[in-house]
């Protein structure tokens, strides 16, 4: 018995084999009253409709919230969530941050510096000093 | 000022008295939790002496006239153990997962809402997924096994089953299943959402999940560490070469009492990653059901063998330079000899060596490492590793790919001696 194996597990690389959406709940919140409500009241009768049927992998719902602003929370696979506050909006900018929710990937907003991102191990390999005929200095 | 999270208390305080007074809120009805045991004790009390009610009917102490409820419920749903087949129709959850799947509209909302039902929570066969599950189960096994003969035929039997488990074994399955968005239900019923995944934090449910025997030495062997050969684990074993094990045995009285007090412990995890896992072969073993062969392969290729594994990390050798010679001898190499290509700083901390292990001209393997004896050893390995990881190409044919009508007739495909040395 000269070879033994150890516990590894595979990590998901989403949209690699198939890609799923990260956002999985909306929640559009309105009053009936405030004024700041008027746009997202707007958005809910005429392009919420459509945005809905569009995608039918989020599960959406609408709810009053009397007398305060008008929010959009959005829930994510990673458990996270986020919320945007759309108070005094006009409905196609309610409608950019809704899609601005959806796009997003539930994780925190980070810098990103480097340009490309990968769990693959490089193509040309690290770098050796103990390769090679080096140079004459 | 914060707001008091009540469904983050511990339980003991949220669980509804039958009997409690009517509170006008819910902190007094708090409040007044130590009321009762009280007035057992005070006979001669004037106070009113709080009346249990007699049916057995669960009530949870809301006010139906102001809050009404948000779905009407079919009659007696909360005396099921899961949701009606029928709510699954209504459930947005379950409707939005079918469509993050991409699953086609063939796949009834219903077999959908069944594979989301363990074993645990619904005991029925007929309305839990067990069945689903163990066509799913085994057709990740076949499609995953079949992949990694042809893409990595010179793998050997234990790497292969640990290969199999690091894609197709519970632990990744769960990761699968949370990645799809699937939540669980607190406590399954027939009054919760049908989109949601359904187990008991109490106990497992004894549904029989894979092949495999349950060995009359098994007590024995967990015990006694009895050794077991490979082509006997090949035998008996379930399909990663593990011994089948009672779901019995597994119950750990002290963790379990605990389970309801904690956030959650060592038991309620290894649960809920079963009842996920589960849940992933349901899933694939109701596309089966429905929509045939073909997309369920194309399912398990897009979620299961799309993931990443290593497969060079799930070696561990013990004698690297032995079987290294004894396979040169097989293949009728010249016998391997260790080189030093390069090396600093000898004398000093921290010496690099570069080896290379060499059969005639022909370079084998090659690693660098801090004493001479260590750089050989790691040698041996990467060169016995680029042997065993030998790969025909990324795109190899597999025997399900015949089945696909006006086929290609199938080549055979590569099949290696075995291990260098077995045991």
């Amino acid at each position: 018995m000269t070879i033994r194996a150890l516990k590894q597990i595979s990590t998901g690389r989403n949209g690699v084999g198939a890609f799923v959406l990260q956002c999985k709940k909306m929640d559009f919140h309105y009053c009936d009253w405030a004024g700041s409500s008027r746009g997202m009241n707007g958005f809910i009768k005429s392009l919420l409709p459509k945005f809905v049927g569009s995608h039918p992998q989020v599960e959406f719902s609408v709810s009053p919230r009397p007398s305060k602003h008008p929010v959009i929370i959005a829930q994510y696979i990673n458990g996270r969530e986020k919320a945007i506050c759309v108070r005094n909006m006009e409905p196609y900018e309610i409608l950019k941050k809704a899609e601005l929710l959806r796009d997003a990937s539930g994780e925190q907003l980070r810098k990103v510096t480097k340009p490309v991102q990968s769990i693959n191990e490089s193509v040309r390999g690290v770098w050796s000093p103990y390769h090679g005929n080096g140079m004459q200095v | 000022m914060k707001r008091l999270r009540l469904d983050r208390w511990t339980g003991q305080a949220l669980v509804a008295r039958s009997g409690a007074c009517s509170a006008s809120t819910p902190r007094a009805a708090l409040r007044s939790a130590a009321v009762p045991r009280c007035a057992a004790v005070r006979s001669q009390s004037t106070s009113a002496v709080l009346q249990i009610p007699k049916d057995d009917e669960y009530y949870d102490g809301t006010d139906h006239t102001r809050f009404p409820p948000l779905e009407r419920l079919p009659p007696r749903a909360t005396s099921l153990p899961s949701p009606p087949p029928e709510r699954a129709l209504k459930s947005a959850k379950l409707a939005a997962l079918r469509a993050r799947l991409s699953l086609p509209d063939k796949l009834p909302l219903q077999t959908l809402a069944r594979a989301l039902v363990d074993a645990s929570a619904d005991d029925n066969p007929l309305f839990n997924n067990t069945n689903l599950a163990f066509v799913g189960q085994s057709l990740i096994n076949y499609h995953v096994a079949e992949w990694l003969m042809c893409r990595y035929p010179r793998l050997p039997m234990d790497i292969l089953y640990a290969a199999m488990k690091g894609y197709a074994g519970p632990a990744s399955l769960h990761q699968v299943a949370r990645s799809w968005g699937i939540e669980h239900a607190a406590a399954p019923g027939g009054e919760v959402d049908p989109g949601l995944l359904q187990f008991s934090m109490h106990k497992p449910g004894n549904a029989i999940l894979g092949f495999g025997t349950r060995r009359a030495e098994a007590d024995g062997m967990k015990k006694y560490k009895w050794r077991h050969s490979l082509s006997n684990r090949v035998i008996f074993d379930d399909d990663f070469g593990q011994v089948v094990a009672d779901a019995a045995e597994q119950e750990k009285p002290q963790l379990l009492r605990r389970a309801d007090t904690e956030y959650g412990n060592e038991y309620t995890r290894a649960l809920a990653e079963a009842a996920y896992s589960t849940c992933a072969r349901a899933v694939v073993g109701a596309i089966y059901a429905h929509t045939g062969r073909e997309p369920v392969k194309a399912f398990v290729r897009a979620h299961v063998l799309s993931r990443t594994l290593d497969l060079s990390r799930l070696f561990a050798f013990a004698k690297a330079t032995k079987e290294l010679s004894l396979l040169c001898a097989r293949e009728d190499f010249d016998p391997p000899t260790a080189r030093l290509l390069s090396e600093t700083g000898r004398a000093s901390r921290t010496p690099v060596f570069v080896v290379g292990i060499f059969s005639g001209a022909d370079k084998l393997g090659e690693a660098a490492g801090p004493s001479l004896e260590h750089a050989r050893s790691k040698a041996a390995m990467n060169a016995l590793k680029s042997w065993y990881l030998y790969s025909p190409g990324e795109h190899v044919r597999v025997p399900s790919d015949v089945l696909v009508e006006d086929a290609r007739p199938w080549e055979p495909a590569y099949i290696d001696m075995g291990e260098i040395i077995g045991r």
